[in-house]
């Protein structure tokens, strides 16, 4: 396996997350070059490698960029999205804390692109030990004055997942409360108090000083056509060594696993994998056999690739015990604003309870079929459809060990 | 204003304004689409997902009320599939309703109800005890009780005191099925408007502690009113019912949708300004303090007209009908009487904001004006004739018309009150409007009119 490492290339080095180590190893380098280009020249880079958003939708970052005002009268903003709640996904807390100033360097070349002068790091609330050495590390950065032309803001989050979807997180950060918001019906950028605003997840930022460095064709030398460059994939459950690893987009899914995570744990055969986090669609031992890890191949088995985060599941899992451990998380979740979400996700748990204390029926099972099926596509925001996912996949896949239990 | 465009719907077709909200459309032509969340008022907030249409070309079912009308549009609010769609989405939102209807206030007045007999139907799928619980009655202050188990998250109780009053008083804390509507911590609901919040809730989760079991909403019969309060003219509903063997009594007033005066909304003052209409009610004619007949008044006040031809004053309250505030004109003029209208009394800046309400206390001072009233106190009389003006006079004799008891000596005879009557009002924009007759009572008390045609004869 091709070693890799554009986020994670400091990560091993003592003290890493110092600016003095940072600075040693190549960190803040690009700023020395960013004004030979235009902010647009900026953009057509990240545009040109194609790097493709890393908090779980994969949306060409650059597409996004394109869409701030480049001479706007409000001020423009940037949110880092470092809210990483999905069950299965533990990535942006290496980078925060293995090296914030790669994180920094990314948003001060985000921030000259798109013309903003505050940016905001919106974390997760339970990530407080991780907080305080990202405070750490822009503390430094202001006090060597690279925060000169643009302010960076921690912005602590109060416990919620869905503030990691983006509208949810603006909402939050204006002192609301995290519910997403309606779609607009063009393509805009986001709006933090009425002001445009770019939303991108950290290890997304994280990787924009590697491509504005090395160039666009230097990203695009990793990965696939449609998926270029690296992920910090990330293994869970039961897997021999746990862990985040970086790799290259179209690695191959049981390679990984075998090379960086040593083989399902205890030696025992392998029963499923959730692939990128809890709402990515879960599949079966053989449905992994010859996956590769990018979106396209994820897509193709009606899952996705999320956020790279896989979940494990050896062969003496009990399906249904896992989806309820998932269901719980949603019914938990939810923000509670869409009808078919507030009451779908509770009910759906509180069905497959009764399935687990061998109280369930058939006509349970169709109930479950049928919540699902109004959670899906009715709802503000794509948490219910995952929902929905998750509960149809486990169904269908694994049907057998919910009617064993009737 | 953008341009006009043709959409179908249901294989109708519409002349609408390109861009316009499809919801808006549905609304005014009573295409049957239940909602929940979107108000007029308030704008979209899409969570109640119940306004689901089914748009050509659309892969699945949309939002009415964030759906925005372009031109060649064809939609279907009808059919299996559509109703599908809502027969499961209200199935869920019922999943945790605690259907006590028999003893909810809302009963016949419930969107949830409604919509439950036009798509539902479904026997409960879950137990009473498996149902989530919540505080049933939390009184969030100004007359305000929620029960939290009923309510359906519509957040309209809260965009209203975010987005109309800018009080922030209410929010909603937990989440999914947790979810639940509440005041700020250490704060109550308290702003002048407060109680529309009762208004917008679709469900009986916001009831108003003034009106809560004091009637089944079908007994009610609803008359359209202007209200007094102030000189702003809120357009109401006066809801009243008269029980056998027992006189006709107004249970409540409700907001009537006007968008040149009073848009959605009434202040709670002028709301529970029905009250004065039956408290303290001056219902037989006085002779300094003691009881007499209305017989007997017409015949003291004749004597009394007879006795000072000259130096007679008419003094007008400003809350008047125009009719009888002209009727009363010709009068004075007969008499050869001067007549005013003080109008220091209505003046109460501590009653204005800059919402509906106005420092003008008077419903009918526009019509002062226009008749050219002397708006300052009246000189030294001999005879007074008092039109039920909220100030006392003094005078040699004085002659009262007055809805309510006072402690005034002379001649005091009862009038009705508006709502007893009929009649237009002009507000201080300038729009004149009319209040129909709500309450007949089973001893009716004389209007102004049949009272001056009295002292005619
Ligand atoms: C329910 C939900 C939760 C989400 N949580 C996160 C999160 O924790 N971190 C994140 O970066 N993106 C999260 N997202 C995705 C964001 O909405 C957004 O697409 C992303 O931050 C954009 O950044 P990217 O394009 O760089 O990936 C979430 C989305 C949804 C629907
Ligand atoms: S789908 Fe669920 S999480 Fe998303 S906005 Fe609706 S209620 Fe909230
Ligand atoms: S209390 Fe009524 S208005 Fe407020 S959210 Fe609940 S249902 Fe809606
Ligand atoms: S009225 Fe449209 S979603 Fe509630």
């Amino acid at each position: 396996m091709r070693d890799c490492k554009i986020v994670s290339r400091k990560f091993e080095l003592p003290n890493s997350h110092t600016l003095e180590v940072s600075k040693a190893h190549g960190g803040y380098k690009t700023l020395e070059k960013l004004r030979e280009h235009s902010p647009l020249e900026i953009i057509d880079i990240i545009k040109a490698s194609n790097l493709r958003g890393k908090g779980g939708g994969g949306a060409p970052a650059g597409e996004k960029w394109e869409l701030m005002p480049q001479n706007s009268l409000k001020p423009s903003f940037l949110a880092v999205n470092c809210d990483e709640s999905e069950p299965g996904t533990f990535k942006d807390r290496q980078i925060i804390t293995k090296d914030p100033h790669l994180l920094i360097e990314g948003i001060l070349i985000t921030c000259y692109a798109i013309r903003a002068k505050h940016a905001y790091i919106y974390i997760r609330g339970e990530y407080k030990q991780f907080q305080d050495i990202l405070q750490g590390a822009i503390d430094e950065a202001y006090e060597d004055g690279l925060l000169k032309e643009c302010d960076i803001t921690v912005h602590r989050g109060a416990g919620a997942y869905i503030c990691g979807e983006k509208s949810a997180l603006l909402e939050s950060m204006e002192g609301k409360r995290g519910h997403p918001r309606l779609k607009p019906k063009q393509k805009e950028p986001e709006w933090f108090f009425d002001n445009p605003t770019l939303v991108n997840n950290v290890e997304t930022i994280a990787t924009v000083p590697f491509i504005v460095q090395n160039g666009a064709d230097a990203y695009r030398a990793f990965g696939t056509e449609q998926s270029p460059g690296t992920l910090l994939f990330s293994m869970s459950g039961h897997v021999q060594k746990p862990g985040v690893y970086e790799a290259e987009f179209g690695t191959s899914m049981m390679e990984y696993i075998r090379h960086f995570g040593g083989g399902v744990k205890g030696g025992k055969k392998l029963k499923a994998v959730i692939p990128g986090g809890v709402s990515c669609g879960v599949l079966t031992a053989e449905e992994c056999e010859n996956l590769t890890l990018d979106y396209e191949a994820l897509r193709c088995m009606r899952s996705s690739l999320g956020t790279g985060g896989m979940i494990l599941m050896d062969e003496d899992t009990d399906m249904v015990v896992a989806l309820k451990n998932i269901l719980e998380f949603y019914h938990e979740e939810s923000c509670g604003q869409c009808t078919p979400c507030r009451e779908g996700t509770g009910w759906s748990d509180k069905l497959v309870a009764k399935i687990l204390e061998k109280k369930g029926t058939k006509e349970d099972l169709n109930k479950l079929l049928e919540i699902a099926d109004t959670m899906n596509g009715k709802t503000i925001c794509v948490f219910a459809p995952a929902a929905s996912a998750v509960i149809v996949d486990f169904m269908r896949k694994f049907r057998d060990e919910f009617e064993a239990k009737l | 204003m953008s341009e006009m465009i043709d959409i179908i719907v249901d294989s109708q077709s519409y002349k609408v304004q390109n861009g316009s909200l499809l919801i808006d459309l549905l609304i005014k032509e009573k295409i049957k689409v239940p909602y929940f969340c979107y108000h007029e008022s308030l704008g979209a907030d899409g969570n109640c997902r119940m306004c689901m249409v089914e748009i050509e070309g659309q892969k699945r079912p949309q939002i009415a009320c964030d759906t925005f009308i372009k031109p060649g549009m064809i939609i279907r609010s009808k059919g299996e599939n559509i109703e599908k769609v809502r027969t499961d989405i209200l199935e869920l939102e019922l999943i945790n309703h605690p259907v006590d209807c028999p003893i909810c206030d809302q009963a016949g007045e419930c969107s949830l109800q409604e919509f439950y007999m036009e798509y539902g139907l479904h026997d409960s799928k879950i137990s009473i005890s498996e149902k989530v619980k919540h505080s049933k009655h939390l009184d969030l202050g100004s007359n305000v009780m929620l029960d939290q188990e009923r309510c359906v998250l519509c957040a309209r109780c809260t965009r209203f005191t975010d987005k109309i009053t800018y009080t922030h008083e209410l929010g909603i804390i937990g989440r999914g099925d947790e979810a639940k509507v509440t005041t700020m911590p250490g704060r109550k609901l308290d702003n002048p408007y407060a109680m529309n919040v009762v208004d917008l809730c679709p469900v009986g989760a916001l009831t108003s502690k003034d009106f809560r079991f004091a009637q089944r909403v079908w007994f009610l019969q609803t008359v359209d009113s202007i209200c007094h309060g102030c000189a702003k003219g809120c357009n109401i509903y006066i809801d009243h019912n008269k029980i056998k063997y027992q006189d006709d009594v107004i249970y409540r007033f409700r907001p009537r949708r006007n968008d040149n005066v009073n848009g959605f909304f009434i202040c709670d003052a002028g709301r529970l300004s029905y009250k004065q209409l039956q408290e303290n009610r001056l219902e037989s004619a006085i002779l300094n303090g003691e009881k007499i007949t209305q017989m007997q008044a017409i015949a003291k006040a004749k004597e009394l007209l007879a006795k000072h031809k000259e130096n007679i004053t008419v003094v007008i309250d400003a809350n008047l009908y125009t009719e009888e505030i002209e009727a009363i004109l010709a009068f004075a003029k007969e008499l050869n009487a001067k007549v005013c209208s003080p109008k220091e009394v209505y003046r109460d800046e501590s009653f204005k904001d800059d919402m509906l309400r106005s420092s003008n206390r008077a419903a009918n001072y526009k019509t002062i004006e226009r008749l050219n009233i002397d708006t300052k106190e009246p000189d030294s009389s001999s005879l007074i004739l008092n039109f039920n003006h909220p100030q006392d006079f003094e005078a040699t004799s004085v002659i009262n018309f007055l809805t309510h008891n006072r402690l005034s000596l002379g001649l005091s005879l009862p009038i009705a009150a508006y709502s007893e009557n009929e009649g237009t009002l002009t507000n201080e924009d300038g729009f004149t409007q009319k209040c129909e007759k709500a309450i007949f009572k089973n001893v009716p008390i004389p209007t102004i009119i049949e009272h001056l045609i009295r002292l005619r004869r």
